[in-house]
């Protein structure tokens, strides 16, 4: 008889059943890991895929400038160069996708809201104060968005 | 041992034999039903995480605080209504009390609404103001991120290109994570019931477009960029280079991929 089996038998159902809650362990293992876990690094691979999945709002620069180049060199040689143009336009992919869906128009609200004078705004930044700086209503009476430095006919 | 092959053992061996190679191949199949049935899987990008090392720098003496960059964010990853993965923050430091001895007075901070809507005009008069400033933050895409050791189910994890995501479908939302933070970039999001972070607009830089809060930003205080793929004259490493860049709580170790220049003392 192999030394083991002289083990109590007390002994040997705890060694039993430590080897059966190992398998039980393992087989779990085995059908809950997810298929591309590990493929990365210590987490489910397919979890990135899941994420880049959603389609974007925001078109960026390159696919506007595709078809208003002219407007892009425009907003290169002024002081808005630094703007995007769905900083000011909004998102736009729906416009991109189908032409015929234009972006909504403009306000005044959308130049005040980053030129309104205020003391936490850094020196740089030419700033107004919208209650005297003029009385009349729209900023494009004066001002061109696309050249700031250029007036309007 | 000879004398026990019989032609009863020597079928049930072979059973066993058979038995167990249809087995393997069932196990197999069984394996794909149940884990196919657990989370479904969708086609690679052509996107490598290996080959990319994305870094955000922040610029505090160019933002305006327009919060174009809030709403940008909240449009494009559909943000919940009162939640914010970026913000914005307005600092106000006062001038000392005469006869004080102090060198600066008061700190006071605010971010109504994330300043979303941009900010109301100061309360405090323009001649006690000493300095006041915006600093726009964001998750710190930290290295060694607490957020995701604390994750029990190991739904949140550090990507290899440095994007700090979480896993929707495995996240449990027992909300350790979002107590774990130290920056407070992480949320409880009601919708999913999950947990929810900035994921570095993920879906737009896999397809080489900007995080929209980048996009958005009309001041270019917000630089993006790819440390193992520069591109010439690289804004991102001319900015690295030409700044003194800090970390927020540097003292926690948590190794931070967003830096910011021009960081005044008293921000946290």
């Amino acid at each position: 008889m192999p030394p083991l089996l002289k083990m109590p038998p007390q002994l040997i159902r705890l060694v039993l059943l430590a080897i059966g809650i190992v398998c039980v362990y393992l087989t779990a293992r085995y059908f809950l890991t997810p298929p591309s876990f590990g493929q990365y690094g210590h987490f489910r691979g397919n979890a990135l895929q899941e994420i880049a999945a959603r389609q974007p709002y925001y078109a960026g620069k390159a696919a506007c400038v595709e078809c208003h180049s002219d407007h892009a060199q425009k907003l290169a040689k002024g002081e808005h160069k630094t703007l995007s143009c769905e900083t000011c336009h909004g998102p736009g992919r729906t416009h991109v996708e189908n032409t015929a869906e234009k972006l909504p128009k403009l306000n005044v609200g959308l130049c005040v809201r980053c030129h309104q004078a205020s003391p936490s705004r850094p020196k740089w930044l030419h700033q107004i104060n919208v209650h005297n700086h003029y009385t009349g209503s729209v900023c494009t009476e004066c001002h061109v968005p696309h050249q700031p430095n250029e007036v309007p006919p | 041992m000879s004398e026990n092959i019989t032609r009863r053992n020597a079928l049930k061996n072979l059973a066993g034999m058979v038995g167990g190679l249809l087995a393997m191949p069932g196990g197999r199949a069984c394996k794909a039903a149940v884990q196919n049935g657990l989370a479904s899987s969708h086609a690679p990008a052509g996107y490598d995480p290996f080959q990319h090392k994305w870094l955000m720098a922040l610029d505090v003496d160019r933002c305006i605080g327009c919060g174009l960059c809030v709403e940008a964010c909240c449009a494009e990853n559909a943000v919940p209504e009162g939640h914010w993965r970026t913000w914005i923050e307005r600092y106000v430091i006062t001038k000392p009390k005469a006869g004080s001895g102090e060198t600066r007075g008061e700190t006071m901070v605010d971010s109504p609404d994330a300043g979303k809507e941009g900010f109301p005009p100061l309360l405090v008069p323009r001649e006690d103001i000493l300095k006041s400033f915006f600093v726009p933050k964001l998750c710190n895409l930290c290295e060694k991120s607490p957020c995701t050791q604390v994750c029990p189910v190991g739904a949140t994890f550090e990507a290899p290109d440095g994007a700090v995501l979480v896993d929707k479908n495995y996240c449990i939302g027992c909300g350790f994570c979002v107590q774990a933070c130290p920056y407070g970039c992480r949320f409880f999001n009601p919708e999913t019931h999950t947990a929810d972070k900035c994921s570095l607009c993920y879906h737009r830089i896999t397809r080489g477009l900007k995080p929209a809060c980048v996009e958005a930003c009309p001041s270019e205080a917000r630089i993006f960029g790819d440390l193992k793929n520069p591109v010439p004259d690289d804004p991102l490493q001319r900015f690295i280079a030409s700044n003194k860049v800090e970390e927020l709580k540097k003292f926690l170790g948590t190794g931070p991929r967003v830096l910011y220049a021009g960081l005044d003392e008293e921000v946290r």
